[in-house]
């Protein structure tokens, strides 16, 4: 070993982590090894290291033993290393003079051998040991935070984030796929558990974030590419043409009166097709912003440019229709951003056993959620596709949750949302309901008494997952009836239940294109599609990428309440970003030796930040520092060895890898 | 036992409806099937259905396979479950419930001591005003189970030897004036 840094005076930590890490390690066995290793002064173990005391005890030692390296062995470096770095800064040591060593998560919760798994632990603590010994000072460095913050997704998420981190004086880009902001809760009729009208809550919020000064609202926009990182992030939107100016219409709705399509015959989208609409509309009348769109598909003259165009006359006063509209692209800058882009719900067709799409009564519960809507395709009221007024009524739960063959996760939602459309489906037709259901889960404020309130109005609930829907009656009392096969394992039987009207509760997934924005915004998904959090209790909203928050469905299925408190998280954390004004960057970034760099450029290409450049002048490469992530893709790459990075030089990796094969 | 489809036209639901509305029945809705009763109960191993699905038939508006059930008859009254239902359901007022609908539309287990003795202690009360011991219970067995006679005959003989059983059929003065009660309930009921 090299005398390079002076005489090295190791200090070795090994917590217990309660019975974590102490039921599987012997963590005395593991500190008394760690005391016979070279360079290490004093080696303890502690319940719990990264408490007060475990601390102090760190800080104590390095003014007593003198120590100037520090080792801790204990839970994952994401969960505390920034902990343990704080407390050896505090003591006055550099705090890159520190390295943390994982025996939980890579140790003892792996492993049942307590024997194999001490000798690991050791293995560990040894590596930890010899890389420490070469480990030189380093400096944070702090980039600038830009204030202004994006906000990707307007649904109740989006707009409570955009609408948090308005109110505090700070620029908010709003940007949404579809025409108009509002996202799924706008579909839907009443909240539970309260049965407060979902419009009545939600439209105030909607025009607010029209009319905020703050807020610059792009709908029927996209964003295409994101470059940069947390403080700078560039970002272009494309928004997509509607032909219709967004300035100039006042949403009159008379070019709608005018189309050439005296009937509506094109699918509405936000009916799910409930209902029609005409080629120029308007999703729904509380839509923001209150400006038509027209559907190039549909539209005779962007189909074909041999229409008299009705919709223009009717315009002519304003001139807010332009057929020549293109697509246009927006830059801006902002130092955070926050996804909220929400979720879409299961496709039934993918169960076939429930027959959705192939028997016409049977619905899902966004759909039901627009038949009980008083502004729905019927005006609230619950009929079948055939104009009946249901008499009995079956709500299926779980349908695309809860199963290995489709998606494992439970969506959360689904057994209040049918509770309440049971409710609702009762007092709209005073029809018997069925709850199938496999466990009613009502965890929430207010949720297991709304769950008790429909119990007592005498919905029937059937505890079995229904195995098949069918029209096959097998008795006369059946005839033209969907019928519901399942055991009720509560009296026991298995039962055929007839149904006028089928509900199909279905679960929530990631949207089919969560893929695509994971990989855009840089961003980690968990294994079920969802965003991944960067700790999945302490950290649920901040994603692994610095100045990215994700809020809402988009993290994992939740309902409004919990969806706008993590928006309000989300808003907060980019406001405390924004507020502090800059962010330190970990300083395990790349540099390059520039004496023996040979210009050869293999490395500008490979890496994923941009943050190589080219100086032609002296014919060297340079990193920039503020860009590199530090993940070590050009060191390898270097044809003659001269881009180094900190924390990871060659001496550390090398005395590592010496230590963790060294057999004690 | 043989497993049978249980089809839709066979529930009842019109007399779960009144079930639930009338005393006793009122807190059967809020059933969540926990199975405390059943846990609680210190007979339900001995019953063919558990108090917890008894629960689930009637509101599933199962008529006779609740008044066909033993377990109401095998219900002690000890309020266990009453005391332990964490929705405060009277199960043991529910009981009491179906065995009146079930003598009364004649769908108890037949030959099942219980319901019978049940049905003979009242029919004797009824007709003589008091309760003769000997013949209720020598009634009973003749119509569940006439060879329990044999065993019970040597304790019989032993208390009949001690002055212990009467054979005499007691009865009270003014008889009309007790069956004004039992018509009185039947009006509320």
């Amino acid at each position: 070993m090299s005398e390079r840094n002076g005489e090295v005076r190791i200090g070795v930590y090994i917590c217990h982590c309660g019975v974590n890490i102490a039921a599987t390690v012997d963590v005395r066995a593991v500190a008394e090894y760690a005391a016979t290793l070279p360079g290490v002064v004093v080696a303890r173990d502690y319940k719990y290291m990264c408490s007060d005391p475990g601390q102090e005890m760190i800080q104590q030692d390095i003014r007593d033993h003198q120590l100037n390296r520090v080792v801790v062995a204990a839970c994952s470096p994401s969960l505390h290393e920034r902990t343990f770095r704080n407390a050896v800064e505090r003591a006055g040591l550099n705090p890159f003079f520190f390295q943390m060593v994982n025996i939980r998560e890579h140790d003892s919760w792996v492993h049942s051998d307590r024997e194999a798994a001490t000798e690991k632990a050791k293995d560990l603590v040894r590596a930890a040991v010899m890389r420490v010994y070469f480990h030189k000072p380093l400096e944070r460095r702090r980039v600038p935070v830009n204030p202004d913050v994006l906000v990707v997704g307007g649904g109740i998420a989006g707009i409570h984030a955009a609408l948090t981190v308005a109110n505090s004086g700070k620029r908010v880009y709003l940007v949404e796929r579809e025409p108009t902001i509002g996202g799924h809760m706008a579909q839907f009729d009443k909240t539970f558990p309260t049965l407060d009208c979902a419009a009545c809550i939600l439209t105030p919020k909607m025009s607010a974030v029209k009319e905020h000064p703050n807020i610059t609202l792009w709908t029927y926009s996209e964003v295409v590419s994101v470059d940069g990182s947390v403080g700078d992030y560039r970002v272009v939107v494309k928004r997509k043409p509607r032909y219709v100016r967004e300035d100039l219409c006042v949403g009159c709705l008379q070019c709608i009166e005018a189309c050439v399509f005296k009937e509506a015959k094109f699918d509405d989208e936000f009916n799910l097709g409930l209902s029609k609409r005409k080629p120029i509309y308007i999703p729904f009348p509380q839509a923001t912003p209150k400006v038509v769109v027209i559907d190039p598909e549909a539209c005779i003259q962007l189909r074909t440019g041999k229409c008299k165009k009705a919709c223009l006359e009717a315009c002519a006063e304003r001139g807010a229709i332009d057929f020549e509209q293109k697509e246009t692209y927006e830059e801006i800058h902002v130092g955070s951003i926050i996804i909220a882009t929400g979720f879409q719900t299961f496709d039934p067709r993918r169960m076939p056993q429930y027959g959705y799409g192939k028997y016409p009564n049977v619905y899902t519960t966004l759909e039901v959620e627009r038949l009980v809507n008083a502004s729905g395709p019927t005006g609230g009221q619950v009929v079948t596709r055939d104009g009946r007024v249901p008499e009995s009524v079956g709500i299926i739960l779980c349908v695309g949750s809860r199963d290995e063959r489709t998606n494992r996760w439970c969506s959360r939602v689904c057994c209040m949302t049918s509770l309440k459309l049971a409710h609702l489906i009762k007092e709209h037709t005073g029809a018997e309901v069925f709850i199938f259901y496999i466990d009613m889960r009502a965890a929430g404020k207010g949720y297991e008494e709304f769950y008790q309130r429909v119990l007592n109005e005498g919905v029937h609930f059937v505890r079995g997952r229904v195995a098949e829907i069918t029209d096959w009656a097998m008795d006369p009392s059946e005839e033209g009836k969907l019928i519901a096969r399942v055991e009720d394992t509560n009296t026991g039987f298995v039962r055929r239940i007839p149904l006028d009207m089928v509900v199909l509760a279905v679960g929530l997934e990631p949207q089919f294109d969560a893929l695509n924005v994971q990989r855009l915004f840089g961003i980690g998904c968990s294994m079920d599609g969802f965003f991944l959090e960067r700790h999945p209790k302490l950290a649920p909203s901040p994603t692994y990428t610095d100045g990215i928050f994700i809020a809402g469905v988009c993290q994992g299925p939740k309902d409004i309440p919990d969806s706008v408190m993590q928006a309000g998280y989300a808003a907060a954390e980019a406001i405390a970003l924004a507020d502090t004004g800059f962010f330190e960057l970990e300083p395990n970034t790349a540099y390059i030796i520039a004496e023996e760099c040979s210009g050869c450029k293999t490395c500008i290409p490979l890496c994923p930040y941009q943050a190589i450049t080219f100086n032609e002048e002296k014919k060297k490469a340079f990193v920039n520092e503020v860009l590199c992530k530090g993940c070590g893709t050009c060191v390898a790459a270097c044809p003659s060895g001269s881009i180094k990075q900190n924390l990871f030089e060659d001496e550390e990796i090398f005395s590592e890898i010496e230590g963790v094969l060294a057999y004690a | 036992m043989e497993r049978q489809i249980r089809y839709q036209r066979e529930a009842n639901l019109e007399w779960a409806r009144q079930f639930t509305k009338q005393p006793g029945g009122e807190r059967l809705l809020s059933c969540i099937q926990c199975g405390t009763c059943s846990g609680a109960c210190p007979l339900s191993i001995y019953m063919d259905l558990t108090p917890r699905q008894v629960i689930a038939l009637v509101r599933e508006g199962f008529r006779e396979d609740a008044l066909r059930s033993k377990t109401i008859w095998l219900c002690a009254s000890c309020y266990a479950c009453a005391v332990e239902c964490p929705q405060k359901i009277s199960i043991t007022d529910i009981m009491y419930r179906l065995k009146r609908e079930a003598i009364r539309s004649n769908l108890y287990p037949k030959r099942f001591p219980i319901p019978v003795l049940a049905r003979e202690f009242c029919e004797m009360v009824r007709r003589r005003g008091r309760n003769s011991e000997f013949w209720v219970v020598f009634r009973m067995a003749l119509r569940s189970n006439p060879f329990v006679l044999f065993s019970m005959a040597r304790t019989g003989w032993d208390l009949w030897r001690t002055g212990r059983l009467s054979l005499r059929k007691e009865r009270i003065r003014r008889i009309n004036d007790l069956q004004f009660i039992p018509a009185a309930s039947k009006e509320v009921d």
